[in-house]
């Protein structure tokens, strides 16, 4: 709409304002509300049609009210704006709620953040006075069991002169259970080594066969007292693992002695080498009871017993610690086992190929220290 | 030329039980000659007499540890060069690594089996390069 025909505009709705105000018509009330919806439908802005309804109301003079009806249609091109103005509000308030609500959970999240910081620092107190605890108790236990284990040692070698039966009987109790004792405190200390993960390992090349060969000698000693014969199957020559071999030494032992406690009277137990794939499996077979099908899931957990007969032969943490050895090592630990005919405790390990320095097959072999 | 035969163990270690059973296991069991000093300072007072041929030394002593008492022993000539090996029940790996560092030829952990306590020794005197 030209400014021209805006003007004529504002002043045909001036007139007819001004003719309802002096006679009340309701005609010309209507003939102000016609023009401005044309006028509105002719792209006139809301606000320049506000604009010229103040204008032709004030010239009304004398102070007469402008017909509200007459700028109705104000109020119905601007109930758009309205609307949007309230859903606007709504929004917003929608919108501050959200943010309420978020910073609230990032409240909540920060203070559990700061409680599981807080218990992480706890844990990590308890694990070194744990550590603390052990070390300290390492050396308190060990400087007087040194005394007592080394002198009924002494004794058992005859040096205090010759002992009558009984005398014999009770210095053996007393020596047995304090190599049961000196391997407890070993043994809680190789797990605290496990736990803290400052076990060390000295790895070098190890030829099965002198090494098994050398491990049946060193526990036929103990075997012989429960009536037990140790013996080695044939081993694939020139087999070789990576190893360190105090530390796979004491694996040995612990299978071959745990063989040896639950062998019958003059039973054998056979260790026996095989090769599968990239793997050596090392194995340890003895013609006892078997193991208790309700202790099978729970063997290798620390102080696990399968009854009293077996915690009088040890603590139940040597298969924990064997196990964790192995693993150590890149390799697996198991067993095989069916009651009233015997078990084979076995473990896998990758075979060494001495000459290249490798392991003779690539495979899912974890990384060895 | 054959290597000189150990006979003389100069043992430092506190405790005075651990010293029976110790000088027992390598005089009465193993017969070297033992001398027994509850200290560092007896140590470096007996050394220059004694003439080790081998140093047995605790680590956890009152006063001056195994380790102070190895500096010390190291800084008198009649134990200058004289072959150290650590008995203790001290044994976690960053404590070994530390003794070997100070160049100890071996490490025995407490307890010990004292009847085998002398052949481990030598076989400890045999193998030192």
């Amino acid at each position: 709409m030209t400014t021209l025909a805006v003007a004529a505009l504002a002043e045909e709705y001036a007139a007819a304002l001004q003719e309802y105000s002096a006679s009340g018509s309701e005609a010309a009330l209507a003939r102000a509300y016609r023009l401005g919806r044309h006028a509105l439908s002719d792209g006139v802005g809301v606000l320049e049609m506000a604009a010229l309804h103040q204008i032709a109301s004030a010239r009304l003079g004398g102070g007469a009210p402008a017909p509200g009806r007459a700028g109705e249609f104000l109020s119905e091109a601007l109930a758009p704006f309205e609307l949007t103005r309230r859903g606007l509000l709504e929004i917003t308030a929608h919108l501050e709620d959200a943010n309420n609500g978020l910073q609230r959970r990032l409240a909540e999240a920060l203070q559990a953040f700061e409680t599981a910081q807080d218990e992480l620092v706890e844990r990590r107190r308890i694990e070194e006075l744990k550590n603390e605890f052990i070390c300290i108790i390492s050396h308190e236990v060990r400087t007087p069991l040194t005394s007592i284990h080394g002198a009924l040692n002494l004794l058992s070698s005859g040096l205090g002169g010759e002992l009558n039966e009984q005398g014999r009987q009770l210095l053996e109790v007393a020596y047995r259970n304090s190599q049961r004792l000196v391997r407890l405190v070993t043994d809680i200390l190789d797990l605290q080594k496990i736990e803290s993960g400052s076990m060390t390992f000295n790895m070098r090349p190890i030829e099965v066969k002198p090494f098994l060969t050398q491990a049946i000698e060193a526990t036929q000693g103990f075997a012989r007292k429960f009536g037990a014969r140790l013996a080695l199957a044939a081993v694939p020559r020139r087999a070789f693992v990576r190893a360190d071999s105090d530390r796979l030494m004491q694996v040995m032992d612990n299978l071959l002695s745990n063989a040896a406690k639950f062998s019958p009277p003059d039973g054998p137990v056979t260790v026996a080498v095989t090769r599968n794939g990239g793997c050596l499996r090392v194995s340890v077979k003895d013609e006892g009871p078997g193991i208790p099908e309700d202790f099978r899931g729970r063997i290798f957990e620390r102080f696990a017993q399968a009854n009293a007969a077996a915690a009088r032969a040890g603590a139940g943490l040597g298969l924990s610690i064997a196990k964790a050895i192995v693993e150590q090592h890149g390799g697996r630990l198991g067993f095989q086992t069916a009651t009233g005919s015997g078990t084979t405790f076995f473990f896998d390990m990758p075979e060494w190929d001495p000459r290249r320095g490798a392991p003779k097959e690539a495979g899912p072999w974890p990384a060895q220290p | 030329m054959a290597r000189p035969a150990l006979k003389r163990i100069l043992l430092v270690e506190d405790d005075p039980d651990i010293q029976t059973v110790t000088s027992l296991a390598l005089g009465s069991f193993g017969g070297f000659e033992v001398h027994i000093c509850g200290s560092a300072q007896e140590a470096v007072a007996a050394a220059g007499q004694f003439r080790p041929d081998l140093i047995l030394l605790d680590v956890m002593m009152p006063g001056m540890d195994g380790v102070d008492t190895l500096v010390a022993l190291r800084g008198i000539p009649a134990t200058a060069a004289v072959p150290v090996v650590f008995l203790t029940a001290r044994v976690q790996p960053h404590e070994v690594e530390r003794y070997r560092e100070l160049g100890s030829l071996a490490v025995i952990p407490k307890p010990f089996e004292p009847t085998a306590l002398a052949a481990t020794i030598r076989a400890i005197w045999e193998s030192r390069a």
